[in-house]
């Protein structure tokens, strides 16, 4: 179990320290969603809709392309000059490899949500004080989900030759009950004050759970090709 | 002699189905009553309800055809899935169509976000994504296995579907009453929807058979169970 851990953070720590250093992704992927949020807001127009709904909604398809970019590029790392091949040779339970790559993944995720949500707060006049822990929480417990089947796509799609439109592809029309749910339950938090427990909240955990499991489960056979 | 089977069968089949299709048909058009409040907009019904249960029949058939494509590597299994997941996609337009005529009649508006009709929405598209990504992967080993792992996920993805589409307001009928014909009517479509949902997924799964062993020499219709790490597709 220690030892897990320890492949788990050093692997992590790998990929966070590429990514310090080249600062190849996390640059490129805000820019990309700040510029989805700036072009969403001015084709809504000014009267075109302001709140919670909205404002998730737009964050949303930000995370998602975001996303789709982040979990191409962390996997793409591995693929070139065949370190995965190195990486597959080391003593390392592959279920260790899925759990550092999708920490990686959430860790610039939850960079890019720091970045971008508080320029759609302010585009869409949302008013984030009257629940910022409920949507955090929200937001985060949603994130991991998008990741976790991210990370799964993105091992399977980087060797094929459509990469990125391929895993955005599958990942989309799977996620789609996370995007959803949160953002109905910020629409009832926000608009309508309901409080969390007993709200979408519990399925966003189940498909967190769920997604995790089955991910763990099959990414020894996905590295396998 | 097994060719000279499935020569006749084939044909028989398709013809049964074909009649059982018309009989139920004229059931449908001239036997059922007319409904009050929908009039002849509520037959729609009598497709609609057989073409969606046979669409989680068939993504079922996707779900176990990639578990057992995962377990054993045959591309039988991908074939099938692919079969199968056709069908799929053709039984769900079938459900959103037949729903959004519906929807037109009692709700004046060709689309609206029920939870049944998002729910059948998300479900097509989760199953079109499996067809459209097909082609942009060259690989074949690749292609199945892609597809595989997106067999198993996607069917694992329908219940949380089902249970967010129920945050959205509900305007769709919980009960339907219906006259013992109507309900009789009902119980005949299962039958030919059914065999022609089954009927296609076996034709289709035999062309697919036939373009893989078109396209791959003989020895790699079944394929090894390792490949090369970073094989390109």
């Amino acid at each position: 179990m220690t030892r897990a851990i320890r492949h788990i953070t050093m692997l992590t720590l790998k990929d966070l320290r590429i990514e310090a250093r080249g600062r190849q992704t996390i640059g490129l992927v805000v820019v990309l969603a700040v510029l989805i949020v700036v072009v969403l807001a001015l084709g809504l127009g000014s009267g075109g809709g302001s709140g919670g709904l909205t404002a998730t909604a737009i964050l949303w398809v930000a995370y998602l392309f975001g996303g789709v970019l982040i979990f191409e590029k962390t996997m793409a790392v591995e693929r070139h000059d065949d370190a995965l091949a190195g990486l597959l040779l080391a003593p390392i339970d592959r279920g260790s490899i899925y759990a550092a790559k999708l920490l990686a993944n959430l860790v610039l995720m939850f960079a890019l949500a720091l970045v971008v949500t508080p320029v759609g707060i302010m585009f869409f006049q949302f008013d984030l004080s009257v629940a910022p822990g409920g949507f955090a929480l929200v937001m985060a417990v949603s994130m991991i989900g998008y990741a976790a089947v991210g990370t799964l796509f993105a091992a399977l799609t980087s060797s094929t030759r459509l990469a990125g439109g391929l895993l955005a592809m599958l990942v989309f029309p799977i996620t789609l009950p996370v995007v959803l749910i949160s953002t109905r339950v910020l629409a009832n938090l926000f608009e309508h004050g309901t409080s969390l427990a007993g709200s979408g909240l519990a399925l966003l955990i189940a498909f967190d759970l769920m997604f995790l499991a089955a991910s763990w489960l099959v990414f020894d056979v996905v590295l396998e090709a | 002699m097994k060719s000279a089977r499935v020569r006749i069968v084939g044909p028989v089949y398709g013809i049964v189905t074909f009649c059982l299709l018309a009989a139920v048909t004229g059931m449908m058009v001239w036997w059922t009553p007319r409904e009050e409040t929908m009039g002849d907009v509520q037959k729609v019904f009598y497709i609609h309800l057989p073409a969606a249960i046979n669409t989680f029949v068939a993504c079922f058939v996707v779900f176990i055809c990639s578990v057992m494509y995962l377990l054993q590597r045959r591309s039988w299994w991908d074939d099938l899935g692919f079969a199968a997941a056709k069908v799929a996609v053709l039984l769900a337009s079938i459900v959103l169509l037949t729903g959004m005529i519906w929807g037109r009649s009692a709700w004046g508006a060709w689309w609206q976000w029920t939870p049944r009709l998002t729910f059948s929405l998300i479900l097509w598209l989760l199953y079109v994504v499996y067809l459209m990504i097909r082609p942009s992967i060259e690989s074949s080993q690749r292609r199945a296995l892609i597809c595989a792992v997106y067999g198993v996920i996607a069917f694992m993805d329908v219940p949380l579907v089902w249970l967010s589409t129920k945050l959205l307001p509900d305007i769709h009928p919980k009960t339907i009453s219906m006259a013992p014909e109507m309900r009789l009517t009902l119980l005949a479509w299962f039958v030919p929807m059914t065999m022609l949902a089954a009927g296609l997924i076996v034709t289709s799964m035999r062309i697919n058979r036939l373009q893989r062993a078109a396209s791959e020499p003989a020895e790699e219709l079944d394929e090894p169970r390792l490949v090369p790490a970073g094989g390109q597709a």
